[in-house]
């Protein structure tokens, strides 16, 4: 290492600051909790007595296998939908294949606390489908098979995107190769085109589980009448409900970050193996094969997919934001504006969490998008000493589900001792965003920053800029499209979040996640269903729209 | 006695070291270039060239050792100016243009940085450009020029400050012969117009050789020799500068009674130093082709190749192969084609040898 006599760049402080603040605090005081369990009195007697009791507790052994359980049906489930048609799609001539992947993006774009509502509204006693076909799946909905089956219609697409563009580039550059040496489709598709995208497949894969076992609405909206508790919702109970138990949920936190962070590096370490998707830009057009007499029944697969897991979905929330009352059912004379122009008139207090969610969704993607780039300026540019703390807590969010951040930030932040917080305020709400989304951003500016040869920005040094100057006039243009891409992204998590928005939302602010979770709780059902399918509006139609505008729009997964 | 003269160099160093991780990469590096000259950074791939461009750029800080660019000492004990202080020019291996500003505005960057106002600037871009013959691509953007263009925009870019020191890391190995060879033209051109101090790092010793007021050859870090261009083709230092330059081949000869001998032909007495062991320096110019049967040095064709002013004639010398030495061969000049297999005699013209003591231990 050359002497560095050089003072550390602003850029670097600045992150080392950031990410100190977002992400170490709350996990140090979830850390800090489970050893200490009366740290909430400012003491730190006693370390170590809470483990005992919570880890020797038989019910978490049952919550832990569930949760495990849950995530390994999910992955199974959305590998069996998504891998048939991701193979469809990338070798062969699909027709309309544009518009199945933009089908396919919106279930993931859609949180699965909101389609499950639609899905109640649809499956329960005299739901939607009772209506229509007389029947009811209420035993199905509020079971294991039911919760499953709702969280992979969310999660399949992330298998689905990766598998067929890996199977498309691999196909392309390499398949071809086989061929040209003498081997047979099938024998290039089984000797290259499949061990080549296995890495691919196997790294998301890992991402639905980690997606899986994280979730919260799904579990907590039909899990508790199944008798099914995951270790999220049991975390939930734990501080939001009398009697409150911090070490405990604090020992739960750190089961989940353990199985999610495990997830998480095995996803790492599949992609650092051998990863031969991230080695080109975009796959080659090459000559895909006809479906021949297959055709019918792909685009039947491929249209009940789409209809299940966005159609349906959608016109539920839609038939319940228009219905005046819930139990007047699916008739001409039920159906009027009334929700949306009650959510309009702002007499339930939606405006005000519309607008509260929107501003908070705009600063969480300027925070994550300025901490996200410096950081990864950090880690990948500078050769700043200690920069690896600063890798590491980059990642360290990649393995902190929302309920586990939201519960360092009471822990750490509702500190007696403490003469300013923001606990309280809706600047908790901001902290708590932006540590569950940061990945986002790192990941995205990461990746840029690889592109960027390191002379560009020696060049701007020597022609007179200072280190600040050189960030902004020249890596921050570079990383800008990637990043806004990231940043549209946290904006459109940020603004519909669940699990961390109904642990830490101070009272008498309620967010737009909240709000509806709240109507359904009420049994304003119609209001609920209004305000979410305006939220899939803002949050699923922009993004996308912009996106698509600046021509990335596959970019997003 | 080197302090005294250092206010009137533009660029010196004093016993620069620079280490990786406890890995020497620069070891002892002492350099001294007046104002207005150019000084060649020669040397094989890895030699450490671009980290000593870099030392001086201020883009690395050096171990021991010190810098001073015109008097003023800009590294060393407890010292370091940052490059954007240091007020250099510099023309980048890759040539680092920034993709998303135009030709006009990578060039305007260094004068929006000196704080210049934007009517001085835009017509020191349009001089800058038009200097380098790139007026009418000013609006382009960068990735839409040629390789020649990029180049031409970097070097507009590295004078547009008017610098009086600037850095080229070999700016023109990206680039065809032919254009190769124009550029260094223009460059030698340009350097000497302006009045520049340069560093110029290449591995191609004509380059080097024609802009060059001085050539420091590197070699694993250190500097082998440092002299003028003149002073570096008559007496290269060592064996391995002199095949660096390719100033011919190196034979290695043993001394007996009757005289010198090469692979155990005799050649006769050569004069040379009175050592048992010496290599010698046999450039084209020493060599004259003979009749074979009355010829020291016999060997056979390997390659003709054509050059402006004949050919080049590369010979395989024959006699029994040493063990783990190279096929000993020579290059002659000739005005006549030689046929690949012909044998020939060679005559050594022993004034014409240059000869260096050998060390037997030392493996070439
Ligand atoms: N960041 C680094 N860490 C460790 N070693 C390095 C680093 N950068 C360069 N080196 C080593 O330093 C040596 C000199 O590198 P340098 O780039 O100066 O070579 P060079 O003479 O410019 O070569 P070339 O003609 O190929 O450009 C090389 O052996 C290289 O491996
Ligand atoms: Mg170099």
């Amino acid at each position: 290492m050359a002497r560095s006599v050089e003072t550390v760049s602003p850029s670097v402080i600045i992150a080392a600051v950031g990410l100190g603040l977002v992400v170490a605090v709350p996990f140090l005081f979830i850390v800090l909790q489970a050893i200490f369990p009366e740290l909430g009195r400012g003491s730190l007697t006693a370390p170590f007595s809470a483990f005992a009791g919570a880890l020797g507790d038989a019910k978490l052994i049952g919550m832990t296998g569930n949760t495990l359980l849950l995530g390994v049906l999910v992955v199974v489930l959305s590998a069996l939908i998504a891998i048939p048609l991701a193979v469809a799609r990338a070798l062969f001539r699909v027709p309309g294949a544009i518009v199945w992947d933009v089908l396919f993006l919106i279930p993931f774009m859609i949180p699965p606390y909101i389609a499950v509502l639609g899905w109640i509204m649809t499956l329960q006693p005299r739901g939607y489908l009772e209506q229509l076909a007389g029947f009811n799946l209420t035993g199905f909905l509020f079971s294991v098979p039911g919760i499953v089956f709702i969280m992979t219609l969310n999660s399949f697409p992330v298998v689905y995107f990766a598998v067929s563009r890996t199977l498309e580039t691999v196909g392309s550059r390499y398949a071809d190769v086989a061929r040209v040496f003498g081997a047979s489709p099938m024998r290039a598709f089984w000797r290259v085109t499949l061990p080549l995208s296995t890495p691919g497949l196997a790294a998301s894969l890992l991402l639905v589980f980690a997606m899986a076992i994280e979730e919260y609405g799904t579990p907590a909206a039909l899990g508790s009448r199944a008798g099914f508790d995951v270790l999220v919702t049991a975390i939930d109970l734990r501080v939001s409900d009398w009697p409150i138990d911090l070490p405990g949920a604090a020992i739960l936190s750190l089961v989940l970050v353990a199985l999610s962070f495990g997830a998480f590096m095995l996803q790492r370490w599949v992609l650092s193996r051998r990863s031969y998707e991230a080695t080109t830009g975009k796959p080659q057009g090459t000559a895909k094969r006809d479906l021949g007499p297959w055709k019918w029944p792909v685009l039947l697969t491929f249209g009940l997919v789409a209809f299940v897991a966005t159609g349906l979905p959608l016109l539920a929330i839609l038939a319940g934001a228009l219905s005046r009352t819930i139990s007047g059912g699916l008739v001409w004379s039920n159906l009027g504006p009334d929700n949306f122009a009650a959510i309009l008139g702002d007499t339930t207090g939606a405006l005000r969490a519309l607008g509260t969610s929107l501003s908070l969704g705009v600063a969480a993607a300027l925070v994550t998008g300025l901490l996200g780039a410096l950081s990864a300026y950090a880690v990948v540019k500078s050769r700043a000493r200690g920069r690896g703390v600063l890798d590491v807590l980059t990642i360290l969010p990649n393995a902190l589900p929302g309920i586990v951040v939201a519960v360092g930030l009471i822990l750490a932040w509702n500190q007696p001792w403490l003469p300013v917080t923001p606990y309280n305020t809706a600047l908790i709400l901001l902290l708590a965003y932006c540590c569950i989304l940061l990945p986002q951003p790192v990941r995205y500016a990461t990746a840029a920053f690889h592109q960027i040869g390191d002379n560009l920005e020696a060049a701007a040094r020597v022609f007179g800029a200072s280190p600040l100057t050189a960030f902004r006039r020249i890596l921050l243009p570079l990383i800008a499209p990637s990043l806004l891409a990231a940043m549209l992204l946290v904006f459109a998590v940020a603004t519909r979040e669940l699990v961390a928005s109904v642990v830490v939302a101070p009272v008498g602010v309620s967010t737009i996640s909240t709000y509806i979770w709240r109507q359904f709780e009420q049994g304003s059902v119609g209001l609920g269903m209004a305000m979410a399918f305006l939220t899939i509006l803002i949050t699923t139609a922009l993004p996308l729209i912009v996106l698509s505008l600046m021509g990335r729009r596959g970019s997003l997964l | 006695m080197r302090g005294e003269w250092n206010s009137e160099q533009a660029i010196s160093a004093q016993n620069l070291t620079l280490s990786y991780s406890g890995i020497q990469i620069l070891r002892g590096i002492d350099v001294a270039l007046p104002a207005g000259q150019t000084l060649a950074l020669l040397g094989p791939s890895g030699c450490g060239k671009t980290t000593l461009l870099r030392l001086v750029a201020g883009l690395l800080a050096p171990t021991t050792g010190d810098i001073s660019i015109n008097g003023q000492m800009v590294a060393g004990p407890g010292v370091f100016v940052p490059p954007e202080k240091r007020q250099l020019g510099m023309v980048f291996q890759d040539y680092a243009l920034w993709p998303h500003l135009t030709v006009a505005g990578n060039v305007a960057f260094p004068l929006e940085m000196a704080g210049i106002g934007r009517a001085e600037r835009e017509a020191r871009v349009t001089a800058a450009l038009d200097r380098v013959g790139l007026g009418a691509m000013a609006a382009r953007s960068p990735a839409a020029l040629s390789g020649g263009q990029q180049q031409r925009v970097a070097i507009a870019r590295a004078i547009v400050g008017e610098p009086r020191i600037v850095l080229f890391d070999e700016p023109l190995s990206n680039l065809d012969r032919e254009l190769r060879e124009t550029m260094v033209a223009e460059l030698g051109a340009l350097i000497r117009g302006l009045g520049l101090t340069a560093i110029y790092v290449t591995h191609d010793q004509s380059e080097a050789l024609t802009l060059a007021d001085q050539v420091a050859v590197m070699e694993a870090g250190q500097i082998a020799q440092l002299a003028t261009p003149e002073h570096l083709v008559e007496q290269p230092a060592s064996p391995k500068v002199a095949e660096f330059l390719r100033l011919g081949a190196i034979l290695r000869l043993v001394r007996d009674a009757q005289g010198w001998s090469c692979a155990g032909r005799a050649l006769g007495p050569l004069g040379g130093p009175e050592v048992a062991l010496a290599d010698v320096l046999v450039t084209p110019r020493a060599l004259r082709v003979t009749e074979i049967g009355q010829a020291a040095l016999t060997g056979e064709v390997l390659a003709a190749q054509f050059r402006d002013t004949g050919y080049t004639v590369t010979v395989r010398l024959d006699g029994a192969a040493e063990p783990g030495r190279a096929i000993r061969t020579v290059q002659i000049s000739s005005d006549t084609r030689m046929r690949t297999g012909e044998r020939i005699g060679l005559q050594i013209l022993p004034e014409r040898l240059r000869w260096f003591p050998a060390r037997a231990d030392v493996p070439m």
